[in-house]
C-alpha cells in the first residue's frame, strides 16, 4: 500500500487508496479505496450523505484526506495545494453551478484556460502581442466548446440570463477548457429536465471520446449512471459497499438495503 | 462605456461594431477634451481637475483591491501618504523626478505586498481591521520621524515649475504631469482587468472553490491584488505633492480611506469608468456642498451620498442603464394612474422587457 510505483503512462487514471476523512469526532470518509481505470467513466453512488462530495474534495484537492493516499495521472496529490490540481490535468465541476452571474457566459468559461494561459500581470497589463495572441486562441477554443454543446448562441449573454440547465453546460465549457485528463461531475443531472439529461448523455460521451478524458460521476439520477459509467462504487456511511457495473449495483440487495433503509429492503424481497 | 452595454442585441456583430466605433469616438473626444482642458480654464479649475486625476489613481487602487477582488481595504491613505513622503523626501534630497515616481511606486508596493502576505490569510472583519490600522499607525509615525517628514508641521515642496521655453503657467504644467500618469495608469489597470488576471480576481471575488478548481490561488491573488492597489496608492501620492505641493500627517489620515471608498461605490465597484465618477464625485462634491452652505459641507456631502446609494445601488455608472429603462418605461403608451391592484402587478413585468431591448437601438 505504502509503495508509490511511478510510471508515465500508469493504468489508473485516478488511484484512491484507503482514503479516510474525519473532522473532529465524525468520519465521513473510512477507508475507501477504489481506480478509475484511464479512458473509462466511473460513477460514484450512495445515498445522501455517504460521503460522495467529501471524496470529490479530497480528490480535487479542498480537503485534504486523514489518512490514505491519492493519485492522479501516477502522481501522489494529498499534499498537493487544491489550485495545483489543474495543471495535472484535473477538472471538476459543482453540484451547484457558481458562475459569475454579472459576466458572459465565454467570459464564465474563459476562466477555464487560466492554468494554461501564459503571462503574469505585467504581461496583461501591457497586453503584449504574444499574450493578446494566446487570448485570442483561448477564446476561440472556448467558442468552439460552447458550440460543440450547443450553448454558442449564448456566448455574449451574461451568464444570469440562462437557466440552470444551461449554467451546468457553461460549467462543462469551463472544465474542458483547462485540457483536463481526469474531469470529475458533481450531480452533473440534478435539476435538470428529461431531455437536458438526454443531452447530457450525448454530450459527456462525446467529450470523453474526443478528449480521451476518464471521467468520474458523482449522482443520483439513476438512468444517467446506467447509461454512462463502465464501473459504479456504491458508498454508504463513508465506507465501499460494493464495486461492479451499474446493473450489479442496481440488482445488489446491500445497495438497496442502503438506499432505502433495512425493512423496506426486506418487503421488497418478500 | 458603451461598448459594455450595447451589445446585448440579437443583431449580435453589426451593433458591437458599431458600439466599438462609438467607443472610439468618445475616447479621441475625451483626449482632446483633456488636452485642452488646461488651456481655457482659470488655475483654480485646473487644480480641481488635477485633484480628480490624483483620487482616481488612488480610487482605482482601491478598486482592484475591493471592487474587482472583493478584499476590504480600508488603508489606501496609508500608501497615498507614504508616496507623498517619499515625493518630498526626494525632490528635497534633489533626485531625479522620474527615479522618485519609480520609487512612489515600488516602495508602497512592497510595503503593501508584506501587508497582505500576512493580511490575506484572513477575511471580512479581520482583514478590514488590519488595513484599518496602516493609517491609524501611519498617522503618529508620520509625526514621530520628523527628519524625514517634517513631523506635524508638514513639508512644504516646491517643484514642477513649468519650464519657461514651454510656455505654460505652473497649474498647467502640473495639470498635463499628474493627467498623463493617471492615463497610463488607467489603460495598464484596464487592460490588466479584462484578460487572465482579472477574471482570477473575479473570481477569488465571486467563489474561491471555484478559483481553486480552475488553478487559482486565491492567496497569491489576494497579494497580488494589494500589492497594485498599494502601487497605485503611492503613485497617487507622488501626484498629489505635485499639485499640492505640501503634505503632513493630514494626508494619510483615516478619514481619506473610509472616504475613498465611498467614493468607489458611489463611481461604480468593480467599473475602470465608475473609478473616473467617483473621484469626480469625492473632489466635487465637497467643493459645491461648500458653495451652497459652508457651515453644512458635511451634512450636505452626506446627503448627497445616501441619495446616489439609495438611487443607484450600482454605482454613478449605472446611470445611463438606469436612464434607459426608465425612458423605455415612458416611452410605452400611457398608463392609467398607479391603480396597484393585483392584475395590474402582474402585467407589468411582462411588459416591461421588450420594451427596454426594442429601446436599445434607438
Amino acid at each position: 500500500m505504502t509503495t508509490t510505483t511511478r510510471t508515465d503512462e500508469p493504468d489508473a487514471a485516478l488511484e484512491v487508496r484507503d482514503v479516510s476523512l474525519r473532522f473532529g469526532g465524525i468520519t465521513v470518509l473510512d477507508g475507501v479505496s477504489f481506480e478509475a481505470p484511464r479512458g473509462g467513466i466511473l460513477g460514484l453512488v450512495g445515498p445522501n450523505g455517504a460521503g460522495k462530495t467529501s471524496l470529490f474534495n479530497c480528490i480535487s484537492g479542498h480537503y485534504q484526506p486523514t489518512s490514505g493516499s491519492i493519485l492522479v495521472g501516477g502522481t501522489e496529490t494529498v499534499r498537493t495545494r487544491a489550485w495545483r490540481m489543474a495543471q495535472l490535468g484535473l477538472a471538476r465541476t459543482f453540484q451547484h453551478p457558481a458562475l459569475r452571474l454579472d459576466a458572459t457566459v465565454l467570459e464564465n468559461v474563459m476562466l477555464g484556460a487560466h492554468s494554461w494561459l501564459p503571462g503574469g500581470p505585467v504581461a496583461w497589463s501591457l497586453r503584449l502581442p504574444s499574450t493578446r495572441r494566446q487570448e485570442r486562441e483561448a477564446r476561440q477554443t472556448a467558442l468552439e466548446l460552447l458550440e460543440r454543446t450547443g450553448l454558442g448562441w449564448a456566448a455574449g449573454m451574461p451568464a444570469d440570463e440562462l437557466s440552470h440547465g444551461l449554467h451546468k453546460g457553461v460549467e462543462l465549457c469551463r472544465a474542458l477548457l483547462s485540457r483536463p485528463r481526469l474531469l470529475l461531475l458533481d450531480e452533473p443531472a440534478a435539476g435538470l429536465s428529461h431531455g437536458e439529461v438526454e443531452q447530457l448523455i450525448g454530450t459527456v460521451r462525446e467529450v470523453r471520446r474526443e478528449f480521451e478524458l476518464t471521467v468520474v460521476i458523482v449522482e443520483h439520477h439513476m438512468g444517467l449512471i446506467s447509461a454512462l459509467t463502465d464501473r459504479v462504487v456504491v458508498l454508504d456511511h463513508g465506507a465501499k459497499l460494493m464495486e461492479g457495473t451499474a446493473a450489479e449495483a442496481q440488482s445488489d440487495s446491500r445497495v438497496v438495503e442502503a438506499y432505502l433503509g433495512k425493512e423496506a429492503a426486506a418487503d421488497e424481497s418478500a | 462605456m458603451a461598448t459594455t452595454t450595447a451589445p446585448r442585441s440579437t443583431t449580435g456583430t453589426a451593433s458591437s461594431a458599431t458600439a466599438r466605433w462609438k467607443g472610439i469616438a468618445a475616447v479621441g473626444v475625451l483626449a482632446v477634451a483633456l488636452v485642452v482642458a488646461p488651456l481655457v480654464s482659470s488655475p483654480y479649475i485646473n487644480y480641481q481637475l488635477s485633484s480628480i486625476a490624483v483620487f482616481a489613481v488612488a480610487i482605482l487602487g482601491l478598486n482592484i483591491v475591493m471592487g474587482y477582488t472583493g478584499q476590504v481595504s480600508l488603508g489606501q491613505s496609508a500608501f497615498l501618504g507614504l508616496g507623498a513622503y517619499i515625493a518630498a523626501y526626494g525632490i528635497l534630497h534633489g533626485w531625479p523626478g522620474p527615479l522618485t515616481l519609480l520609487l512612489c511606486a515600488v516602495v508602497p508596493a512592497v510595503v503593501g505586498m508584506l501587508v497582505a502576505l500576512a493580511a490575506a490569510r484572513l477575511r471580512g472583519l479581520a482583514l478590514a481591521m488590519i488595513t484599518l490600522a496602516l493609517p491609524i499607525v501611519g498617522v503618529p509615525l508620520a509625526r514621530r520621524f520628523d527628519e524625514f517628514t517634517g513631523g506635524s508641521q508638514g513639508q512644504v515642496v516646491s517643484w514642477l515649475r513649468a519650464p519657461e521655453s514651454i510656455g505654460l503657467a505652473n497649474d498647467q504644467w502640473r495639470y498635463y504631469v499628474v493627467v498623463l500618469i493617471a492615463v497610463v495608469a488607467f489603460v495598464l489597470a484596464r487592460n490588466l482587468v479584462r484578460g487572465r488576471i482579472g477574471r482570477s480576481f473575479a473570481i477569488v471575488k465571486e467563489n474561491e472553490a471555484v478559483a481553486l478548481s480552475m488553478g487559482v490561488s486565491p492567496y497569491r491573488t489576494k497579494v497580488l491584488a494589494f500589492t497594485i492597489a498599494s502601487l497605485l496608492g503611492g503613485v497617487s501620492g507622488f501626484m498629489y505633492l505635485a499639485i499640492v505641493q505640501y503634505t503632513s500627517p493630514e494626508t494619510l489620515v483615516f478619514a481619506t480611506s473610509i472616504n475613498l471608498v465611498a467614493a468607489m461605490v458611489i463611481g461604480g465597484s468593480a467599473s475602470i469608468v465608475g473609478t473616473v465618477l467617483g473621484a469626480v464625485y469625492y473632489v466635487l462634491v465637497p467643493v459645491l456642498a461648500g458653495q451652497v452652505n459652508s457651515s453644512r459641507t458635511a451634512l450636505i456631502s452626506g446627503a448627497v451620498l445616501l441619495a446616489v446609494l439609495f438611487l443607484l445601488p450600482a454605482g454613478l455608472v449605472s446611470l445611463p442603464r438606469r436612464l434607459a429603462r426608465l425612458r423605455s418605461s415612458r416611452g410605452r403608451p400611457p398608463q392609467p394612474p398607479a391603480h396597484p391592484t393585483t392584475s395590474d402587478e402582474a402585467a407589468q413585468p411582462a411588459s416591461a422587457p421588450p420594451a427596454a431591448t426594442t429601446d436599445q437601438h434607438s
